[in-house]
């Protein structure tokens, strides 16, 4: 009934569009950037996952942690100079744009993919990537699939409302395999399906199915048990997500970000902070807000790029959260239970993909 | 609006008939006004932060695929949608005629004379009506039907029941050759014991002699499938399940989230209905058991004759309540990935389309729905009660 | 609809016993013997059936309490205890929901001693069970008590089994004897404060809610989660959607056809919606119906106005039912005495009406409690999403404890339906006694 009443509203309102002028331009441009906003409100509302190993998980007093949370102490340090400044809301695949839309979220990292239509259709601008990853599928060691061309007439396994969704049909469509779906709104709801042998095949993230391999409990054989194929059908370059139109604060979290990619670079850590603020490298002082001399003969200053933040940001987010590999160990790679390989999220120097552009 | 002639003795406002108009005109006026001004405010909104408003997504490709059904990645987000709605009216139909059977049999045994059939029917009911039917769905998906076997250990009841994780198979009968005609005769046999049911009554009536119109018309519907069978060459065959590959054929075949949504929500409602059954069967009045038993019927034909069709009246408005309330539930599906309605268009959103527009979409195909269910409760109501008099 | 016929099939199992709701055997005029012969085995058939349902029960109760007791390990629930409760509710601040429920117990405890404290014959055991409905003698007070609270009492010992410090388990004695405390004073205290008992239980609740949230350095709306939530959010429901429904139920019986109209179509078209629908739509769409220079709302907010505007139509359904038993008589003496339509209304009509629906409230009431649930389908950290959570901590991951957390939380919504259900049953016996 909303549906046919909000038709018939649509002739009222179509002669009052002079209204609605007004009231867009006090919305849009009228309260100024968010990147204002958050600080007057002193927190940052970040919309995140909460029960994805190692991206977004909440322990039992109530605290979240994983990699998705640390990018948002990350930006909540940049900006307002505080890690822990941070309003978490636990976010769906299927609620998180529309969260982002209305307002109720500032910044969305969680592992969400960098696709045109998105970025295009959404009403959301997607900023660096920080975390490439590709779609691969599970399957049971002993099931005797070798390659995803092999599972005609199988079940699989997926998140619902996701992009790997959508991959799965494009490459079982291509490759003319029958196959049913069963898509799932939690990664431990897909496990439990997984083991009682729902479906064949369990396809999600490269980096989620080597985390829920790792941890594949004994008593079902342990990570022996499971085989991901090599194959990686698609790209899915993950990384924050804020409202379009928006330049300024879209700037204050893309830096805050990359900063973490440049302090690691430069070898800058938690724990050599203190030697880097003294460092005589022009480069690690310009990015640490440190006085360097703009030109030949002038007063020595911070370095400001007008992104919107402090010229000592980064000092705030590496004392306070780390570098981009101290974060990428801590919550996915050797110090944690995932154990993931850096791969593609290693810096360029490295083979990797993390190549930040410069500050300066 | 100035259309009451002032020809009546009391000032205009305080004319009745007067006042009346005014009061609709600003109850309607105040409404129309209170529509118009939250469009609007949605509309300032969507284009303040740059949404589309409009329904063309509805016709573009999905790009998803719907378990066990025919849908396919090209076909338009509005068939998507609809596809759902379809797995929500089978869930709901199947879950209906489980929950009616399963109820009454659980509300009669509740009444029983027998402590232990009693006590269990309580316990059934007192569990699970004061459990959420979300987390009686989760629980049975989780807990219960995933301890069912692998698809390649699949469970074999007799060719007649397939039990895996993956599907569930029953057995159906199904036409062959004359099938269709076959059926049609069984639906005349059908038809034909009414019509002498409805005849023997009326000479029950007339002259007293024992109508037997169940004997009668389940003894015609008997013989006449049982000559046609014959003479026919075996019209209908047992279409029985069995594992083929990784998936099951034959037979009727239910997918697994199918399955927990089904029996969930049978469980669920069923308990309701069971109270609701008790609850009629007790207010028949004690004193019509009495005078049935003071006439010697026995206590099955002091149930079927007295008792029952009585109940049956109380019970029926609120019964069908349970069934819409059954239908609304199927929304839960959204928990264990059976794709109905509210589950597509959870999907469909997840993918980028817009939300308001999506959610009003099937939030317009709900009403419908519910809405033909009251229509047929309201029929069935008003027929009932017209029979009571 | 198929009409069913269960016919002599079921007759055996099937005998309607007495109107009492429960029918329980006369235990006391029975030996033992007779009463296994009646209740037990009447007939061969009836033999049969006890021994088949019998096996059946003890088997499921046998795997019941094997899976309880012996190869579940309740590890996770201990530790994920205070998200179940409270949800994420700021640990420092715990104090908070404690004085909020002990001020709601000292308002309950006045208003039920003022309400029902009245020395009545026979005690409190005289309103009694089901099952002691009738024939409560001296002496029952205390089983009428445990029968009626079982659940609750359950409750509290196994929640209170998983904390860790004996602290939880002494606030609890305390709430429960400041319960009984005021309620003895409410009883005491009686006359004079009866027509003040509503203000007392809003006083109280204001009071609590003032606590919890607005106090120096309040914990806003959005850190509210658990059991906690859902209480609230069932509350907060009720109350806003009690005024709203009676309106529509008064529109939907006007004389007016305009009026008429618009309450019919807003009752049909909400009961026809599923709520988890509606709540996505408070999600989605809630705050984009407010004006654009206005904050939003938050998500509590906009989840309480769909359940708000859901329950609405159900409470005027209920409402409705309880005007139609009205006499019309009523109206009519009331017209005669001198009454206007609004008078009419207000002391005959809607204080009776009232009255007839307080089971039928109760009922809602409960539905709506079990209702909350949904909001875990929309992001709240409601029980069943602690749940899901839990099972994704280090600790706990992929070892299938999904049931084990499930079945906490489903034994925590069993506990409160089955209370509030046993307490609706009482309360219609004894409102049904009062009227006949």
């Amino acid at each position: 009934m909303l549906a046919v009443l909000s038709l018939l509203g649509s002739a009222c309102s179509d002669d009052d569009a002079s209204g609605d002028r007004g009231q867009q331009a006090q919305g849009g441009d009228g309260g100024g950037s968010l990147l204002e906003e958050v600080r007057d409100r002193g927190t940052l509302n970040c919309g995140v996952n909460d029960a994805v190993p190692g991206f977004g998980v909440v322990d039992d007093e109530g605290n979240y942690s994983g990699f998705d949370i640390e990018f948002c102490r990350v930006v909540a340090a940049a900006v307002l100079g505080d890690a822990d400044a941070v309003e978490f809301t636990p976010l769906d695949a299927e609620t998180r744009f529309t969260a982002l839309q209305s307002g109720e979220i500032d910044v969305l990292i969680r592992n969400t993919t960098f696709t045109a239509q998105r970025d295009g259709a959404e009403g959301a601008r997607f900023l660096q990537t920080t975390f490439y990853d590709g779609q691969g599928m599970m399957v049971r060691a002993d099931s005797g699939f070798r390659s995803i061309d092999d599972m005609d007439d199988t079940n699989i396994c997926v998140l619902a409302g996701t992009t790997t969704e959508l991959n799965l049909a494009t490459r079982f469509g291509d490759a003319g395999l029958a196959y049913e779906p069963l898509t799932f709104d939690d990664a431990d709801a897909i496990q439990e399906a997984f083991i009682n042998g729902q479906c064949d095949g369990w396809t999600s993230d490269l980096s989620q199915l080597a985390g829920v391999r790792s941890a594949f409990p004994e008593s079902e054989g342990g990570p022996e048990a499971l085989t991901i194929f090599d194959e990686a059908f698609s790209k899915e370059p993950l990384g924050p997500v804020v409202r379009d139109g928006d330049d300024d604060w879209a700037d204050a979290v893309n830096w805050a970000v990359i900063s973490t990619m440049l302090a690691e670079e430069f070898d800058i850590t938690q724990d050599n902070l203190d030697q880097m603020l003294e460092s005589d490298n022009a480069d690690i002082r310009r990015l640490l807000g440190q006085p360097v001399e703009a030109e030949e003969g002038a007063e020595p200053e911070p370095f400001d790029p007008g992104v919107g933040l402090e010229p000592t940001f980064v000092v705030d987010v590496i004392e306070q959260v780390g570098n981009y590999g101290e974060i990428y160990d801590r919550t996915v790679g050797a110090d944690s239970d995932l154990q993931l390989e850096r791969g593609l999220n290693a810096q360029w120097q490295d083979g990797g993909l993390l190549y930040a552009p410069p500050y300066r | 609006m100035a259309t009451t002639p002032v020809v009546s003795r009391p000032p205009l406002w305080r004319d009745v008939r007067v006042r009346r108009v005014a009061i609709q005109v600003a109850v309607l006026a105040g409404v129309v006004a209170l529509f118009a001004y939250l469009y609007d405010n949605l509309r300032a909104n969507e284009r303040a932060l740059g949404i589309d408003g409009s329904y063309d997504f509805l016709d573009q490709q999905a790009g998803f695929r719907i378990a066990y059904t025919d849908f396919s990645p090209g076909d338009t987000v509005l068939n998507a949608i609809l596809t759902g709605l379809r797995n929500t009216l089978a869930v709901s139909l199947v879950g209906i005629v489980l929950t009616l059977v399963v109820g009454t049999v659980v509300g009669i045994a509740r009444l029983s004379s027998n402590w232990v059939v009693r006590k269990a029917a309580g316990v059934y009911v007192e569990t699970l009506r004061n459990l959420p039917p979300l987390l009686v769905i989760v629980f049975v998906n989780s807990a219960g039907l995933s301890a069912l076997p692998t698809i390649e250990d699949a469970t074999d009841i007799g060719g007649f029941l397939v039990l895996s994780v993956r599907q569930i198979g029953i057995a159906i009968p199904r036409g062959d050759g004359h099938g269709g005609l076959y059926l049609a005769l069984l639906v005349a046999a059908v038809v034909a014991a009414l019509a002498l049911g409805r005849w023997r009554r009326a000479v029950e009536e007339r002259t007293g002699r024992p109508a037997r119109a169940w004997t009668l018309g389940v003894t015609l519907v008997a013989v006449v499938a049982m000559a046609g069978y014959v003479a026919l060459d075996a019209p209908m065959v047992l279409s029985r399940p069995e594992v083929v590959g990784r998936r099951v054929e034959g037979g009727t075949i239910m997918s697994l989230p199918f399955a927990a949504v089904l029996v969930g929500l049978v469980l669920y409602t069923s308990s309701h209905v069971a109270e609701i059954v008790r609850g009629a069967i007790l207010a028949v009045p004690k004193g019509q058991t009495e005078a049935a038993t003071a006439l010697g019927l026995s206590p099955g034909q002091r149930l079927r004759h007295v008792v029952l069709p009585q109940a049956f009246r109380i019970a029926v408005p609120p019964i069908i309540n349970q069934f819409l309330n059954l239908t609304k539930n199927t929304s839960l599906g959204v928990a264990v990935a059976y794709p109905e309605a509210m589950y597509v268009t959870n999907t469909v959103i997840g993918n980028g389309n817009p939300a308001i527009q999506s959610i009003l979409v099937v939030m317009g195909l709900y009403l419908v729905v519910s809405l033909a269910i009251s229509l047929v409760s309201n029929l069935a109501n008003w027929r009932l009660r017209l029979v009571e008099r | 609809m198929t009409a069913v016929d269960p016919g002599d099939a079921l007759a055996g199992l099937a005998e309607p016993v007495a109107p009492a709701p429960e029918p329980e055997p006369p235990a006391r005029d029975l030996t033992p013997r007779q009463w296994v012969r009646t209740n037990l085995a009447a007939s061969p058939a009836d033999l049969a059936l006890t021994v088949v349902f019998g096996l059946i029960a003890a088997y499921a109760a046998y795997r019941l309490l094997r899976w309880v007791f012996v190869t579940t390990d309740w590890e996770i629930v201990r530790v994920n205890l205070r998200q179940f409760m409270i949800g994420p509710f700021p640990s420092d601040q715990l104090w908070r929901p404690w004085a909020s429920g002990y001020v709601l117990a000292a308002a309950l405890g006045l208003a039920g001693g003022v309400l029902v404290g009245r020395p009545a014959p026979g005690g409190e055991g005289a309103g009694g069970d089901a099952e002691a409905d009738g024939r409560a003698g001296a002496g029952a007070g205390l089983r009428g008590l445990a029968e009626r609270f079982w659940p609750l009492g359950l409750g509290a010992v196994v929640v209170l089994s998983f904390t860790r410090t004996p602290l939880p388990t002494l606030l609890t004695v305390g709430l429960v004897a400041v319960f009984l405390a005021f309620r003895l004073l409410g009883a005491r205290a009686l006359g004079a404060l009866r027509r003040f008992v509503w203000l007392i239980v809003a006083v109280g609740v204001l009071a609590a809610l003032q606590v919890i949230v607005a106090g120096p350095g309040g914990v806003g709306w959005d850190d509210w989660g658990g059991l906690h939530l859902a209480v609230a959010a069932t509350v907060a429901g009720i109350v806003l959607a009690f005024p709203l429904g009676v309106v529509l139920a008064l529109g939907r019986r006007s004389s007016l056809p305009a009026v008429r109209l618009v309450s019919t179509c807003y009752i049909e078209a909400f009961r026809a919606v599923p709520l988890v629908a509606l709540l996505f739509m408070g999600r989605y769409m809630v705050g984009f119906l407010f004006p654009t220079t206005v904050d939003p709302p938050s998500q509590l907010v906009r989840a309480v106005i769909a359940i708000t505007l859901f329950e609405a139509a159900y409470v005027a359904e209920i409402v409705r039912g309880g005007l139609q038993a009205v006499p019309a008589g009523q109206i009519e003496a009331a017209h005669a005495v001198g009454l206007s339509q609004t008078q009419a209304l207000r002391l005959v009509v809607l204080p009776q009406a009232l009255r007839a629906v307080i089971p039928a409230m109760v009922g809602q009431f409960i539905s709506l409690f079990k209702d909350t649930s949904l909001l875990s389908i929309v992001n709240f950290v409601e029980l069943l999403t602690v749940a899901e959570r839990a099972t994704e901590q280090s600790a706990f991951r992929g070892q299938g404890l999904q049931a084990v957390v499930l079945a906490f939380a489903g034994f925590l919504y069993w506990v409160g339906c089955s209370t509030m259900a046993r307490e609706s049953r009482r309360l219609e016996r004894r409102l049904g006694v009062g009227e006949r």
